[in-house]
């Protein structure tokens, strides 16, 4: 609870949390609102976007993108922690580095769930406005996407966490993440297998919110070998499991 | 006395340079034990390896007879290198995070502000102080659960003089109270001034250790001078305890060995029928006793 507490202290009166939020927010509400004007096929995807239950899918995949955003907030957290060399203050007045690890993924969890409720509150406020349905059943029929995404943001920011305690220094934890998670693991994914490659940690946390329509590209192409979300979740959680017991590793292991 | 902190072959290595080379030393309760050595000479690591967040290579310590834990860290304060805080949270704030930590209680956090003089100044963020009030506010920090033992690592580094006077008051309040204060300082006054004990290092070496008195300042030296300096001279080759003389125009200085003063010089003389005309105990400047001490 004192590492909870502690936490929330330090976040809540940072401005540089609240800027990242309020961008987390904006830009997503943004991005939720003009979705519909997106074409595909020659069609305007229009008002059928907000449609109980696929709306639940849908927006899960559009906030997958701003599970980076999270993690650069996360890393900007534990850097700040060698920057200002708190850590080290903190390990001298009693808390084990263990806690101070665990004090992160605490945060990450936190952050996880900020976004998930937020998602929630969209998907209702846009599905009750726009949904052709709007029965109990048809709301809660795909909900279940929400606790992917959860997962999903979970793993991104242990991912972000991780590179931010083996680095140190924000911005080279930044350009790593980004570069771990958009360039790195992708261009892995295409040397080797489908059947290997759809466990690897990126692919696995993408196949947690799998793109909308993946099954009319199916049709036309040959099927993609990923992980069905539900399926996802196992090896998620493994790898976040991994990823903080490796930052736990890491800060036991070094000098602060 | 008990213990307070042993160390024994404490040791630590960064690549090939040896930072601190088997260091072993004992600090008693009660006193105000100084670790003087120049820049670089081990003292941080020293120090950052007894409140465990540098790792030693070698050695071992123990805090009050035990090794390392939450409860021993509950019982010692300290600030290592610079003040270390929360440059956007207010100095409340700040203490707040360090009392979560230490699990003091919250209570304290106003009194020790006041301690400190920081008292009107709490609802100032900390990126808005003064060196010397970030250092003040470190002291508040390692003071908030009352600790048995204080921790100091250079606290008047970089200070003006009124925050060094400031900051040096501070501690001989505090000391006062009772409590153990370990100082590691380059400041040979400050060492002097405030501490009891103190250990000399260098290059990662232990030089000296002992009371402030033994090691500081046993060693005066005498300067004399008589009507016929021929005499003086030749009895000063006879007596036993003169370390060495060295005559100056028409002057000698010279160092005795432990134990003896400038009285029994005098003695000796007057029973030889040599009546000195000047006899002067001169301390020796704390600049060359120290250079002395690390040049061995």
């Amino acid at each position: 609870m004192n590492l909870i507490r502690s936490e929330l202290r330090k976040i809540l009166q940072y401005p540089t949390f609240w800027v990242i939020m309020a961008i987390y927010v904006l830009l997503q509400v943004l991005l939720i609102y003009f979705s519909s004007n997106f074409m595909i096929s020659g069609q305007s995807l229009g008002k059928s976007l907000y449609d109980f239950p696929n709306l639940w899918m849908r927006f899960s995949y559009i906030a997958y993108f701003f599970n980076l955003l999270l993690g650069i907030l996360v890393i900007v957290l534990v850097t700040d922690e060698y920057s200002y060399r708190t850590l080290r203050q903190q390990v001298i007045d009693g808390r084990s580095r263990t806690e101070a690890v665990l004090a992160k993924f605490y945060v990450s969890l936190g952050l996880a769930a900020i976004g998930t409720v937020f998602l929630l509150v969209m998907g209702l406020l846009f599905g009750l406005i726009y949904s052709s349905d709007t029965s109990i059943g048809a709301i809660v029929g795909k909900i279940d996407y929400l606790s992917y995404f959860f997962v999903q943001a979970v793993g991104y920011m242990c991912l972000a966490m991780f590179f931010a305690f083996l680095i140190r220094k924000s911005g080279l934890a930044i350009i790593a993440f980004l570069a771990w998670s958009k360039i790195v693991e992708p261009i892995i994914h295409y040397q080797i297998d489908d059947r290997i490659d759809r466990f690897m940690p990126m692919k696995v946390f993408g196949s947690l919110t799998p793109t909308p329509g993946q099954d009319i590209i199916d049709g036309l192409t040959t099927p993609t070998m990923a992980l069905s979300p539900a399926w996802a979740v196992l090896p998620a959680l493994f790898y976040i499991g991994l990823l903080v017991l490796a930052s736990i590793l890491l800060v036991r292991l070094r000098d602060l | 006395m008990a213990t307070v902190l042993h160390l024994h072959e404490l040791s630590k290595k960064y690549g090939s340079l040896q930072a601190v080379d088997r260091l072993t030393l004992q600090v008693e309760a009660g006193s105000i034990y100084g670790l003087l050595g120049p820049n670089g000479s081990g003292k941080t690591t020293t120090l950052g390896m007894v409140l465990d967040v540098i790792r030693p290579s070698g050695g071992s310590f123990l805090w009050f007879g035990r090794s390392i834990s939450k409860e021993t860290k509950q019982r010692v304060g300290a600030l290592l290198e610079t003040p270390n805080f929360y440059p956007y949270l207010t100095a409340k704030a700040n203490l707040q995070v360090v009392a979560d930590t230490k699990q003091a209680d919250h209570r304290h956090i106003n009194k020790m502000l006041d301690m400190v003089g920081l008292g009107t100044r709490s609802h100032t963020t900390y990126k808005g102080f003064s060196l010397g009030m970030k250092q003040r506010l470190a002291l508040a920090a390692a003071m908030l659960n009352d600790p048995e033992v204080l921790v100091l690592d250079e606290p008047t580094n970089g200070l003006d003089p009124q925050g060094i006077a400031e900051v040096r008051d501070l501690i001989t309040r505090i000391a006062a109270q009772g409590k153990t204060i370990l100082l590691a300082s380059h400041l040979l006054d400050e060492v002097e001034k405030v501490c009891t004990h103190v250990a000399v290092l260098q290059a990662g070496k232990l030089k000296a250790n002992g009371p402030v008195g033994d090691i500081l300042s046993t060693k005066d030296q005498l300067v004399i001078s008589a009507e016929e300096l021929a005499p003086v001279l030749q009895l000063l080759e006879r007596l036993p305890y003169i370390v060495q003389f060295v005559q100056d125009k028409n002057y000698i200085s010279l160092t005795l060995s432990e134990g003896y003063t400038s009285t029994d010089l005098n003695r000796d003389m007057f029973a030889q029928g040599i009546v000195l005309s000047q006899l002067l105990v001169r301390r020796k400047s704390l600049e060359a006793q120290f250079l002395e001490l690390t040049q061995k």
